[in-house]
């Protein structure tokens, strides 16, 4: 491929480029103003001169300013909901910018665009999005209705963890800048407005397919032909993900590829001039586009199939490269902020990966003897593959170890149902009889697709998980990608490209087999209420204490949190993972935790209660070898001694009091976790004279007030103290009385719904504390040798270092 | 000829699809189950509720956790993992401990071990482990936390 044949590959990238740098850049509008105008000032002025190449070079810098200025945050009008000071409880108006997604039995989430809000007895204008999620029933709700809703409204959190994905600035990018919650009985929607047309055809395929076929198969349906995959079973929507091939569930170049030659063929069979028949089917693309709505890879794919229509057109050759570089200036221009959608980046690279690669691929086995459609399937299949590899791990950890090959078998089963599904809805239309004759053969065609990838997602290692890659080892993989087309005729490429390989991965390697640093790392993880400690011994082994909060029907910690966040580490087993009581904020999320790792043992207390289902049914699949504990024990793990302070084998009348505390003793450095203990279980550990004395206490149950009771803080004196909890819980932990209690024993405060996660890290000389969510570090000089007690602990002793 | 050989086809095609329906939906109509099973031949089972496994080793209901060295070993369900996981550890033999093995103790960090060698040194050997009181850095309460986990050889 050459240059010259795509005039807009430089302008698409530099404003990309720009658009990328303005993330960095921060708010400068006025200097971005400036750099532009000052840039085409002189491109304008060279190109006077008669100096054509510095013009052009002038011109592509001015367009690197002009994708910064594109991709820098917009300033917010004075009325825009985040900048007003609104009621706690606020009942807002709007038009719903989506469909409702049902995300669980009780909750569907609403996008609201907001345009007046009640203050008192006045209604008073305002402007911004805001994502409500509403609990309980509704009335129904459809895309463009407005609606007026009472809510609270807040700034939305997140988890905020080292390398785990931040969702506030996930939401920032859509323009949303609040988010709230409230009753589906609160919600009334203005019954004037219908809902547009698109989205009456698109529920009406809907409703159809569920009525013409059985559940599972309905969602699969829904989702190849119009990427609605919220009924999707989760056994189904993890088999896709597992064998590689997700992307035919989303709506991209595939289905519009098939809708627009399926008219084309249909037409042409009967007759119909060529370009009537272009006419009609860019006519029926536009048609689909707006049902299948405005995700950035149906709009790439439409925009693609438009200009390629066109040109049958105008009779001219067309250029793909140059059709999807207009397609992502088009879709910047309009939507900055889509550069940074996975479907965006998924959609675009694998495009441009078949557009530059399948060609040399397909030629390369070709000459080893091939047959011709066999090294055309593989070589698109592998193009796809190699571009988009490290975007999916960049956002999913994920990397298919046999997409290529499912491919191979899944997109010929895929092409045909989704042809069919559309004959199937279009004859519904005619004939709901002969339409349920159809149905029931895409039924058989469904299974068989089901069955392939399930077969697929079953192989073992079909997907391993690995940590996102930095933008080193991503630049060095491209440099390669872009030198294979050049390989067979020049000679240095293929040692440069072999060498920029060996880069990739050795920088991909090196995380896993770096020496550590020799410190003992704690890590209190940002889990919203519940817990969740990370322990990493400078030896390596690792403990993880609780999972936080998750399960079936919620959003599950343990499978968007804690699992990142391990992957990214990159951990990929666990020596122990210890449960202190069963209740779904701790245990919640070691379902997903035990599934995806490689788990040594698992600790626990014994006592199991609602909460742990999930847990307990993943632990027999885990492989973990299980040890009950109880008070006494000590176990040595590496140089770490652990001692077992709770429970002491008599039933408690709360599980609380039977949480599994653990204490860690490393060096001079100890910390208690007490998991739920309330003041019962602490009256009856400092009653058995367990060793309470500690540096660092996880407070025990988020800071309730029935739990860290005045003789045990005055036995335990913990200088540190962490307090693992949700902002805007409903226990209203951390109660002030815990904390004045905190206070009192002269503990150190850190809370995670403040700082976000809590790290801890020590080399037993001195201690390092980061909030995470603050970006602040403390320095703490330890020094335990110089005091003559066991107090050395004591915060007189703690000489505080802020490194700035 | 009234259609051309590629409408034929279509027909064709469009026709086996019909009665491959049909065929589909009298067999559906007449094995309910089979086809269900089919359906849903990738779900999970919806399962019974669990009851965790009693790891007490037949023991009915709880059994006190404390034994005489206040420590009780315990029947595993399984054995082991190869992780370096050592419960129960045995008592430290003060006389004979390394740098590095009293290093391992709570609170004792390798200063204070170095400092329980030169003693040792001094006087030749422990005679109890209450002589670790005579190490600068050693009060009651951090020897009361050792007290279990070391002992005098000979």
């Amino acid at each position: 491929m050459r240059l010259a044949s795509a005039p807009l590959l430089p302008l698409g990238t530099t404003f990309a480029a720009g658009i990328l740098g303005a993330a960095w850049l921060g708010p400068r509008p006025l200097l971005l103003v400036e750099l532009t105008g000052g840039l085409l000032v002189l491109a304008t002025v060279a190109l006077g001169c008669g100096h054509d190449r510095p013009a052009l070079f002038l011109l592509l810098g001015g367009l690197v300013a002009l994708g910064a200025l594109r991709g820098s945050a917009p300033l917010l009008p004075h009325d825009h909901i985040s900048r007003l000071t609104l009621p706690p409880v606020v009942s807002v108006e709007g038009r719903l910018l989506d469909e409702p997604v049902r995300w669980a039995t009780d909750r569907t989430r609403l996008l609201l665009e907001v345009d007046a809000y009640q203050d008192g007895p006045d209604r008073r204008p305002a402007r911004g999005r805001a994502q409500l999620t509403i609990y309980g029933e509704t009335e129904p709700l459809g895309e463009g209705q407005r609606i007026r809703a009472e809510v609270r409204l807040h700034h939305p959190v997140g988890f905020r963890n080292p390398n785990v994905f931040d969702y506030p600035a996930h939401l920032r990018r859509d323009g949303i800048l609040l988010v709230g919650s409230g009753r589906g009985d609160r919600v009334t929607p203005f019954t004037a407005d219908a809902p547009p047309w698109p989205i009456r055809v698109r529920r009406w395929a809907v409703a159809t397919i569920r009525a013409q076929l059985p559940e599972s198969s309905a969602a699969l349906l829904a989702g190849l032909l119009l990427g609605e995959r919220t009924a999707l079973p989760g056994e189904t929507d993890e088999a896709f993900r597992r064998a590689g091939v997700y992307h035919v569930l989303a709506v991209s170049g595939f289905n519009v590829a098939l809708v627009a030659s399926s008219v084309f063929a249909a037409l042409s069979l009967f007759g119909v001039p060529r370009r009537t028949t272009a006419l009609v089917a860019a006519a029926v693309l536009v048609g689909f586009a707006l049902v299948v709505g405005g995700q950035p890879s149906v709009l790439r794919a439409t925009v693609m199939g438009l200009l390629l229509l066109l040109s049958v057109l105008l009779e001219r050759d067309s250029q793909l490269m140059n059709a999807l570089c207009l397609a992502g200036l088009a879709l910047l221009v309009w939507s900055p902020t889509d550069l940074w959608d996975p479907g965006f980046q998924l959609s675009f690279a694998a495009t441009a990966g078949i557009i530059y690669l399948a060609g040399p691929f397909t030629g390369f086995l070709k000459e080893r003897g091939w047959p011709h459609w066999l090294a055309a399937a593989v070589a698109v299949s592998l193009a796809a593959q190699l571009p988009v590899t490290p975007i999916m791990l960049a956002h999913f950890n994920q990397l298919s170890l046999i997409g290529v090959a499912a491919n191979l078998l899944v997109v010929p089963l895929a092409g045909p149902a989704t042809t069919l599904g559309m004959l199937a809805l279009l004859t519904q239309l005619a004939s709901e009889t002969a339409a349920s004759l159809l149905f029931n053969t895409l039924w058989l065609l469904l299974i068989a697709l089901r069955v392939v990838v399930w077969a697929a997602a079953a192989i073992p290692g079909a997907m391993v998980h690995l940590p996102a890659p930095s933008w080193a080892p991503v630049t060095a993989w491209c440099g390669a990608l872009l030198l294979i087309p050049y390989l067979a005729t020049r000679v240095w490429t293929r040692a440069a490209a072999s060498g920029l390989l060996a880069v990739a991965m050795a920088l991909s390697v090196w995380p896993w087999v770096s020496p550590g640093d020799g410190r003992l790392r704690i890590t209190f993880l940002d889990v919203g209420q519940g817990d969740a400690t990370l322990v990493e011994l400078p030896e390596g082994p690792r403990i993880l204490v609780d999972g936080g909060p998750g399960g079936a029907r919620r959003f599950d910690v343990g499978e968007r949190v804690l699992s990142p966040f391990l992957w990214n580490r990159p951990v990929g087993r666990l020596d122990v993972v210890a449960l202190s009581h069963s209740d779904s904020d701790h245990a919640g999320g070691l379902g997903a935790v035990l599934r995806h790792f490689h788990v040594g043992e698992f600790w626990e207390s014994g006592r199991w209660g609602p909460g742990g289902e999930d847990a307990l049914l993943a632990l027999p699949q885990s492989g973990a070898a299980r040890r009950v504990l109880g008070a006494g024990q000590r176990l040595w793990l590496g140089n770490a001694l652990i001692t077992v302070v709770n429970p002491d084998g008599q039933p408690s009348v709360s599980p609380n009091d039977d949480s599994l505390v653990l204490r860690l003793d490393w060096r001079g450095v100890s910390v208690l976790l007490t998991g739920d203990l309330g003041w019962r279980g602490e009256a009856r550990v400092l009653e058995r004279g367990e060793p309470v004395r500690v540096l660092t206490l996880r407070v025990g149950h988020h800071g309730s007030r029935f739990s860290s009771t005045t003789p045990f803080l005055e036995s335990a004196r913990p200088p540190f103290a962490i307090i693992s909890v949700g902002a805007r819980n409903p226990f209203r932990h951390p109660t002030p009385e815990a904390l004045a209690r905190l206070e009192a024993a002269g503990a150190r405060i850190y809370r995670t719904d403040r700082d976000g996660a809590i790290v801890i890290e020590t080399d037993g000389m001195r201690l390092w504390i980061t909030r995470w969510a603050r970006g602040t570090t403390e320095v703490f000089d330890l020094d335990p040798e110089r005091s003559s007690e066991a107090g050395d602990t004591s915060p007189r002793n703690v000489r505080r270092v802020d490194l700035g | 000829m009234l259609y051309s050989r590629p409408q034929i086809r279509l027909l064709l095609v469009l026709a086996t699809m019909l009665l491959a329906g049909l065929g589909i939906r009298e067999w559906r109509a007449g094995f309910p189950d089979a086809a269900l099973r089919l359906e849903r031949f990738d779900r999970a089972e919806p399962s019974a509720p669990l009851l965790p496994v009693d790891t007490t080793g037949g023991e009915s209901g709880r059994t006190s956790h404390r034994g005489v060295n206040g420590a009780l070993a315990r029947p595993e369900t399984r054995p082991v993992s190869a992780a370096p996981i050592v419960a129960d550890p045995r008592p430290l033999d003060l006389n004979r401990a390394t740098v590095a093995e009293l290093a391992r103790l709570p609170g004792v960090g390798p200063g204070l071990a170095q400092r329980i060698l030169e003693e040792r040194g001094r006087r030749g050997r422990f005679d109890s482990p209450e002589a670790l009181r005579q190490v600068v850095g050693l009060g009651p309460k951090k020897l009361a936390a050792l007290r279990d986990l070391v002992t005098v050889g000979e």
